[in-house]
């Protein structure tokens, strides 16, 4: 499959050739640091300076570069398709060689970091408990009643840190709830789902 | 007035903690409270937390205070 690159994108792009390849390089590393971790305009403002150009090509041209790597990425497109893609930007053998050679040493990572956008849901992160015994209450004295209390930890769900929910059952619902549990996780053995999970792969 | 809101109710609970995930062999007594809480906008909401005894006879001790204060 080939890419298809927006004439915007095109032009943010046609910044590299000007440079030279360990620049290309330096812009590949910030790029990628980028999709990790986030950006500030201080980086692009020191290599503006050194480059003697406007702040703004400097960062369309990181930028273009790290779209040009999560869309490859994204469609885990082959070396082939690569180079024949970045071939209508017009640059040089060396140059599209740097390219191709950052996206194959880094698509695997950025697949990892893409996989891990969308999380709309809180996830599972830990689950404490704790086996009381509740021996009194204002109603009624002398009780014996085993209660399980939980903690559930959980993280991610555009909140972006961590949550968490305080539950109390008795032993028997926690035990219901055990089975229930135990009987999905049952259903990825059955023929259904197998015949499903081969056919995905 | 003040749009603070209002004590509506207050349960509690005396219990065990007999294990738990991070020590399998407990023994310590706990007061658990349940508060009822009316909030200005007329909805209750419900507010609980634990206390050990110690913890609780402090609390315990607060209202005491309190009361003898308004005698």
């Amino acid at each position: 499959m080939l890419l298809v690159l927006s004439e915007d994108h095109k032009e943010h792009l046609s910044f590299l050739p000007k440079v030279d390849s360990a620049v290309v390089g330096e812009f590949g590393r910030i790029a990628l640091e980028f999709l990790r971790r986030g950006t500030s305009p201080k980086i692009y403002e020191g290599a503006a300076r050194k480059l003697s150009v406007p702040v703004e090509t400097v960062q369309h041209g990181v930028e273009g570069l790290m779209f040009l790597m999560t869309e490859s990425s994204k469609h885990m497109i082959s070396e082939v398709d690569f180079l024949d893609s970045v071939l209508v930007l017009g640059f040089g053998e060396e140059l599209n060689q740097i390219l191709l050679q950052l996206y194959l040493q880094h698509h695997a990572q950025i697949r990892s970091i893409l996989s891990q956008l969308p999380s709309n849901l809180p996830a599972y992160h830990n689950l404490e408990w704790r086996l009381d015994v509740q021996l009194a209450s204002r109603p009624l004295r002398q009780q014996v009643v085993p209660m399980v209390t939980m903690r559930l930890l959980l993280v991610g769900g555009g909140a972006g840190g961590h949550s968490s929910r305080v539950l109390q059952t008795d032993p028997s619902s926690l035990l219901h709830l055990i089975s229930t549990l135990e009987a999905a996780l049952a259903t990825m053995k059955s023929s259904h789902a197998r015949r499903i999970f081969r056919n995905i792969k | 007035m003040l749009s603070i809101s209002q004590l509506v109710d207050m349960q509690w609970k005396l219990g065990m903690a007999v294990s738990s995930d991070t020590c399998r062999s407990l023994n310590s007594p706990y007061v658990s409270l349940l508060l009822k809480i009316a909030e200005p906008s007329g909805q209750i909401c419900q507010r609980s937390f634990e206390m050990t005894i110690p913890q609780f006879q402090n609390f315990h001790k607060q209202f005491k205070e309190m009361a003898a204060v308004m005698e």
